[in-house]
């Protein structure tokens, strides 16, 4: 019998369809039993999507110069 | 995450990178060093990984001659930069290290009944969608900080799957992980996400 922490331990495999098929059964299972894991999947899944929509990774504008700097110096040794 | 999805966009970049326009390089430059990035600071400490990507940039100036296209130019500057990234920890003699071991979160552990249920059930509801989740400022700033104090190699393994969505093979060959491992550096770092999204939900504070 899978008990709430084995499913926590394996959610992210069930977000990403990683589970063999009996695995994957027993979780589904679960879950039609317990609000709680419910809550958790769904609050997992929300969270990987808000990495995704996160968009404010950008690089860091003092190094993006410095590579601009690097490679136009680069470019220009070589046409010359 | 903006990135050179059409085809068509991509190999017009590539054209561009091969004549050795400065302009394409600088597009280029802003597109990709953010993956590039995450992919060093998995393998190194800021300052070399910074020094890493920059190297990598002066090479593609030659290196995208010989660019075959098959794997598309993001995975094959990430594979670039995992390349030199480890031939930088190999001189130094140093290696990456993770805890593989357990794939639940200790904060999260704690919060199960020794009968192995829920003792502190889940406290939230996501009715929102993440887009207009990140219509919050404050959060947008929380997850910043959150995805900083992350260890470096779960940062790096989420990054490169979620936010620049890589393929787990990719991800994989890239970080030098088992495909095992790499669920576990997921997870952890996903139950971060979850753990400081809801305290931010209860309590509206980072
Ligand atoms: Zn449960």
């Amino acid at each position: 019998m899978l008990m709430c922490r084995d499913l926590a331990r394996i959610a992210s495999d069930y977000i990403d369809n990683e589970l063999g098929t009996a695995q994957k059964l027993s979780v589904k299972m679960h879950l039609m039993m317990c609000r709680d894991c419910r809550s958790f999947i769904g609050n997992l899944r929300a969270s990987t999507d808000l990495i995704q929509a996160h968009s404010s990774y950008k690089p860091d504008p003092e190094l993006v110069r410095r590579i601009d700097e690097q490679v136009a110096q680069a470019l220009n040794a070589k046409k010359n | 995450m903006e990135t050179a999805t059409h085809q068509s966009d991509e190999s017009i970049l590539i054209q561009g990178l091969r004549s050795g326009s400065e302009a394409d390089f600088q597009k280029a430059v802003r597109l990709y060093t953010p993956g590039m990035m995450a992919v060093a600071r998995y393998y190194l400490d800021s300052a070399s990984a910074e020094e890493t990507v920059q190297d990598c940039w002066v090479t593609v100036i030659d290196a995208i001659q010989k660019f075959e296209g098959r794997s598309g130019l993001k995975t094959w500057l990430h594979r670039i930069v995992a390349n030199r990234a480890k031939n930088h920890l190999r001189k130094n003699k140093r290696e990456v290290s993770a805890d593989f071991s357990e794939s639940l979160d200790p904060e999260l552990a704690n919060r199960f009944a020794p009968n192995g249920r829920w003792a502190t059930p889940p406290s939230l509801r996501f009715e929102e969608d993440a887009e207009s989740l990140m219509e919050n400022g404050a959060l947008s700033d929380c997850l910043d900080q959150h995805l900083a104090r992350l260890p470096e190699t779960q940062r790096s393994a989420l990054m490169l799957y979620e936010a620049h969505q890589h393929k787990s093979d990719d991800v994989c060959n890239i970080l030098d992980v088992s495909a095992s491992n790499l669920r576990v550096l997921l997870h952890r770092a996903r139950q971060k996400i979850f753990l400081m999204v809801e305290t931010f939900q209860e309590t509206g504070e980072c």
